[in-house]
């Protein structure tokens, strides 16, 4: 039935399924349910993230808890975590080459890519991961909705407490 | 004798030669700027395929990128490989986020905004006042000649970036952002790439989970540009940072909404958070700061004349304290 509705709103479906699948729809409590939910997915162009009701309380007390002047961050900077960091960096980045093949007009760019060997500093990568959660989400959260940093699409910042 | 004559033809051709060389420099630094220029517009205008693998200090993840331009608009469907499935759609800038969590699938609307490989703004105007551009070398990056192009701040405010360009198509291909030790902060680069010739859409929408049930996530409040009662002002700005919006975010529970304004040198951003804080809290909490960091994040906030002032954003510890200390309350209690 629920791909029935996902057909329908694509407009992959049969007219005379249509008719019935539109019938029941306003029979069936469950094809109501997933109709909505897909015209959501659809009208999903609206709304941001919200900051938790508590996030000042706990901004406020992790304020009491700090000290006045945070010490710099390499003091607090674990240097076995580093290195374990390090072990874990490829060297190579390698993707298997399953991507289907795409229909190419002017350049196929199958190859896989290695490492440039010289130039820019390599994959060293930056050292301050330390105070992960000194950031309270509710403002991470907040300005990633509104002002996102490119690597946030793809890796999120927030582990969404829920 | 005949040396004494040809001196003045000899110092006056220098000169020339100096004024043209540097004409010359000041061309060939606006070719640098077009490359570029052609690199912004080309992720863009371009309808392309491919894998590409985003890494920061925390994670690294691969993301499959369809993207179509048919003339007017922008299509693009970026399915991000590992870990959870999340899809990220884009349709001219409309950002519809489709993210997984436990029994649902969240649905999230972002500005789209700096997406890759749409990093750079059309409009590199604000950028050209912050940082300097000049040419590196060749590499090949997806199995395509590249031109790098070495981006520098001209101060300690912002981070500094390299970027891959396709030396053929002007599609950007890899892009790298280090701090100031030259140690890297966020790097994004296409494994494999291939230009589409196909103006069919039947792959811009998101994968159904039939199992799962989809949400939007927490409608917010978010009144825009209230001007009314302000009650504080930015002092100085760190240098080449703008306003770009200001909003009221309402705060689920609470009575006063928060003050949001987002500032950027047209790459980077940072967001400034205004509330009052209670008389309690304020003076448990008073001379109290806090600074961190997560990954290329850097996180500030203090008490400010009986408000709690925050700012958060993707620069460098500076540059969020600098920020932080350029509001000033105006004295009304």
């Amino acid at each position: 039935m629920s791909e029935q509705i996902s057909a329908l709103m694509d407009d992959e479906i049969a007219v005379e399924d249509a008719n019935r699948l539109i019938g029941s729809l306003h029979s069936s409590k469950q094809a109501t349910e997933a109709w909505g939910e897909y015209h959501l997915i659809g009208d999903a162009m609206r709304g941001n993230a919200m900051l938790s009701k508590d996030f000042k309380q706990n901004l406020m007390q992790k304020l009491d808890m700090e000290p006045t002047v945070l010490a710099p961050k390499a003091a607090q900077y674990n240097s076995q975590k580093l290195a374990d960091l390090k072990d874990k960096l490829p060297v190579k980045w390698s993707i298997a080459a399953s991507f289907a093949a795409v229909m190419v007009v002017g350049w196929m760019a199958l190859q896989q890519q290695v490492q440039p060997e010289s130039g820019a500093p390599e994959m060293e990568m930056a050292q301050t991961e330390v105070m992960d959660q000194a950031i309270p989400n509710e403002y991470l959260s907040a300005h990633q909705a509104s002002a996102p940093s490119t690597s946030s699409y793809y890796i999120q910042p927030v582990n969404y407490a829920e | 004798m005949r040396h004494l004559v040809l001196a003045p033809v000899i110092a006056s051709a220098t000169l020339i030669a100096v004024l043209l060389s540097s004409v010359n420099v000041k061309a060939a630094d606006e070719d640098t700027w077009q490359l570029l220029q052609k690199a912004a517009v080309a992720a863009r205008a371009l309808s392309y395929k491919g894998i590409f693998v985003c890494q920061t200090s925390k994670q690294i993840k691969s993301v499959e990128i369809t993207h179509l331009f048919d003339g007017q608009n922008e299509f693009a469907r970026n399915v991000i490989l590992d870990g959870s499935p999340r899809e990220v759609l884009n349709h001219s800038g409309n950002v519809v986020i489709y993210n997984p969590q436990n029994e649902k699938i969240i649905i999230e609307k972002r500005r789209g905004q700096n997406m890759f490989p749409a990093v750079l703004p059309m409009n590199l105007d604000a950028i050209k006042v912050s940082y300097t551009l000049r040419q590196a070398e060749m590499e090949r990056v997806a199995g395509r000649p590249a031109q790098v192009l070495v981006l520098e701040p001209k101060d300690a405010l912002r981070y500094s970036y390299r970027f891959w360009v396709d030396t053929e198509y002007g599609l950007l291909l890899k892009s790298v952002m280090y701090n100031h030790r030259d140690e890297v902060m966020e790097s994004i680069s296409f494994n494999q790439v291939a230009l589409m010739n196909t103006v069919a859409l039947d792959w811009f929408k998101p994968k159904i989970d039939h199992s799962k049930s989809y949400v939007m996530e927490n409608e917010q409040a978010v009144i825009a540009n209230s001007d009314a009662a302000v009650d504080w002002e930015m002092k100085s700005l760190p240098a080449g940072y703008r306003k770009v919006d200001q909003m009221m975010r309402k705060v689920h529970g609470k009575t006063e909404p928060v003050t949001h304004v987002i500032f950027s040198d047209g790459l980077a951003s940072v967001s400034l958070f205004i509330e009052h804080v209670s008389k309690q809290a304020k003076i448990k909490s008073t001379q109290k700061n806090i600074l961190s960091s997560s990954g290329n994040t850097n996180f500030y906030t203090h008490i400010n004349h009986g408000h709690l002032v925050t700012v958060v954003g993707d620069v460098p510890e500076a540059t969020v304290v600098q920020i932080a200390n350029a509001v000033v309350f105006k004295k009304t209690n």
